[in-house]
């Protein structure tokens, strides 16, 4: 239905979310740090961006402010999953659609996926 | 630069085992089989740092999930949510490794470890790392290269591996010293042993040591027989009453101040009461300890009250500790009571009893060693020591010692004996041995009332006395 782009510098925890996503219906395309994401998100724009938060290169806050700073890709939702860094996250309610603390229960990220993707117009996602 | 100021470990004995610490700038290896203590080793290690005002990047490959391991982190006193992200973060380089090489992953380290400004660099994932290596020569270069950097910038490091010594591992030969834990069953108890078996530049305490995890994370307890030794102290010439007027005479005046006395005897043949009069002249002054495995606070002040023998209150100059006679380590047990004895400044020691150490005990061919260097830091701490050692035999002349070495390491030896006499029981004292000083020999008649022990006239040759040597 969507494609979703899922920052993680864990591995077994991206692979993990994209199969769930992929069940939903939805396209995946992991990246290992915000960097590597930014420039992949330039060029395939996702609907929706889901990241970790401590990660090597670039944390997912400042990943988040990247994106929003680049006016072609700043309107792209982004979910922000952490450990630890929660509240921190939520500091800045501009930045991300919604703020879920790790280990978060499946069920309620896929509602937020859903309700950030039917935010944007139309519903569907564009490619 | 790598100059020899100290990263301490905060981990309680790891630092003395280390000689002051980790060396700051240098690299090491911590190796263990998972399930050693590795992981808690090492967060110990990074929150302490941190605590100091350090900043930690711990790196991992393919591992449990960083917020798996913060859950099991969270019952750890050490550990402290609010660091993370902060202070300390925890990376994943797992895909870099895999999509871009060594080399690569070198250079990404180099970079993190800038960017977070990193005093000390974790690395959790060697073995991964040299899976990933096509040969032995890559995994010695990444070592090489990641140590270099990170002696460049002044970043300690720790490598965790789970390979195991016996294997021959190049990377060993890079770093500055080699750490491994080990969790191996002696009888039908588990042990956890730590060892350096490398140490560059330091003087590491070497061997195996003893090792607990607690909430508080781990406690090591370096082995007592491999710490420097201690200084003698300076209590030389002054003399302390046993509590029994008639046995100071017997023993030319009372025991010497710092020396250590073991009474030997079978059960109920009076060591503890001999042990109670020694304490019942302890006092804020002159503090007494209490260090036992057999009898509760409580039983042992209704035993000093039905042999009428007066004990100072707790808060009155004698604390009294036991210990259960569970599975104990010997190690902690003599770290424990030295302790104390510094702690309450401690003159009159009574330990009841020496077997309590023995049965603790996992490697017992040390025992004579151990004891002999437990008596030498007792009688450094300037306190005058009672010990008691059962013997096996209820009944006869006999007397076997605890190890035939141990009366060297002895100042006075006080036998407690009993024999049967027309079908009574007649207890006896003797002294066998009192270093540098004169005493009487003969074994006398022994009762055990309620005015405490009653010390009679010499016994005749024959039962009860010294058998013939």
């Amino acid at each position: 239905m969507a494609l979703i782009f899922v920052i993680d510098d864990e591995y077994l925890l991206a692979t993990l979310l994209g199969d769930i996503l992929e069940d939903e219906g939805h396209e995946v395309v992991l990246a290992p740090n915000g960097r590597v994401a930014l420039e992949r998100v330039r060029e395939r724009r996702p609907a929706l961006v889901i990241t970790d938060f401590m990660m090597p290169v670039m944390t997912g806050l400042e990943f988040a402010q990247a994106l929003q700073a680049d006016a072609e890709i700043g309107p792209i939702p982004v979910i922000l999953v952490s450990g630890a860094q929660g509240a921190l996250a939520r500091e800045h309610p501009e930045l991300f659609h919604a703020v879920l603390d790790k280990p978060y229960d499946n069920a309620r990220l896929i509602d937020e996926v859903e309700k950030a993707l039917g935010q944007r117009n139309g519903g569907d996602a564009e490619r | 630069m790598r100059g020899t100021s100290r990263l301490t470990s905060g981990v309680d004995g790891l630092d003395q085992i280390l000689d002051g610490g980790f060396i700051e700038g240098a690299s090491y290896i911590i190796l263990g089989q998972p399930g050693a203590g590795k992981t808690i080793l090492s967060n110990q290690i990074a929150f302490n740092h941190v605590a100091q005002g350090g900043r930690v990047l711990y790196v991992t490959l393919l591992s449990e999930s960083h917020e798996h391991l913060f859950q099991a982190l969270d019952s750890m006193r050490f550990f402290d949510r609010s660091r993370l992200g902060r202070e300390i973060i925890y990376v994943s380089v797992f895909q870099t490794l895999r999509d871009q090489g060594l080399g690569e992953l070198v250079k990404l380290l180099r970079k993190e470890t800038k960017r977070h400004q990193a005093t000390l660099l974790v690395f959790d994932g060697l073995l991964n790392a040299r899976d990933r290596a096509a040969t032995d020569f890559d995994v010695k270069s990444f070592v090489a290269e990641v140590q270099g950097q990170a002696a460049f910038v002044g970043c300690t490091v720790l490598f965790l591996t789970s390979s195991s010594s016996s294997e021959v591992s190049p990377e060993h030969t890079m770093v500055d010293g080699v750490i491994e834990l080990t969790d191996s069953i002696a009888g039908l108890r588990s042990i956890r042993q730590l060892q350096v078996r490398k140490s560059r530049g330091s003087r590491a305490l070497d061997g195996l040591h003893k090792f607990e995890i607690t909430t508080g994370g781990i406690i090591t307890y370096p082995r007592l027989e491999s710490l420097p030794p201690s200084r003698g102290a300076d209590v030389a010439g002054q003399k302390l009453s046993t509590g029994l007027g008639p046995l100071d005479e017997i023993l030319g005046g009372g025991l010497a101040a710092g020396s250590v006395t073991l009474i030997g005897g079978p059960t109920g043949s009076g060591k503890t009461s001999l042990g109670l009069h020694f304490l019942s002249r302890s006092g804020p002054a002159e503090p007494g300890l209490h260090f036992g495995f057999f009898e509760a606070p409580g039983q042992l002040r209704q035993k000093a009250a039905a042999l009428g023998i007066g004990l100072p209150a707790d808060d009155g100059g004698l604390t009294i500790e036991r210990t259960p006679l569970a599975e104990n380590l010997v190690d902690k047990l003599a770290h424990r009571l030295i302790s104390q004895v510094r702690a309450l400044g401690a003159r009159r020691l009574f330990l009841d009893g020496l077997g309590g150490f023995e049965r603790a005990s996992v490697h017992p061919a040390r025992l004579p060693e151990f004891f002999a260097t437990l008596m030498d830091r007792l009688r450094a701490e300037g306190v005058t020591t009672v010990a008691t050692w059962e013997m096996r035999d209820l009944l006869g002349g006999q007397v076997r010692l605890p190890y035939n070495d141990i009366s060297a390491t002895l100042d006075n030896l006080i036998l407690l004996r009993q024999v049967e006499e027309d079908h009574a029981l007649v207890r006896s004292i003797s002294i066998q041995k009192v270093r540098s000083s004169g005493f009487d020999p003969a074994a006398r008649a022994l009762k055990i009332s309620d005015r405490g022990l009653i010390i009679g006239d010499p016994l005749s040759l024959g039962a009860g006395s010294p058998s013939s040597r």
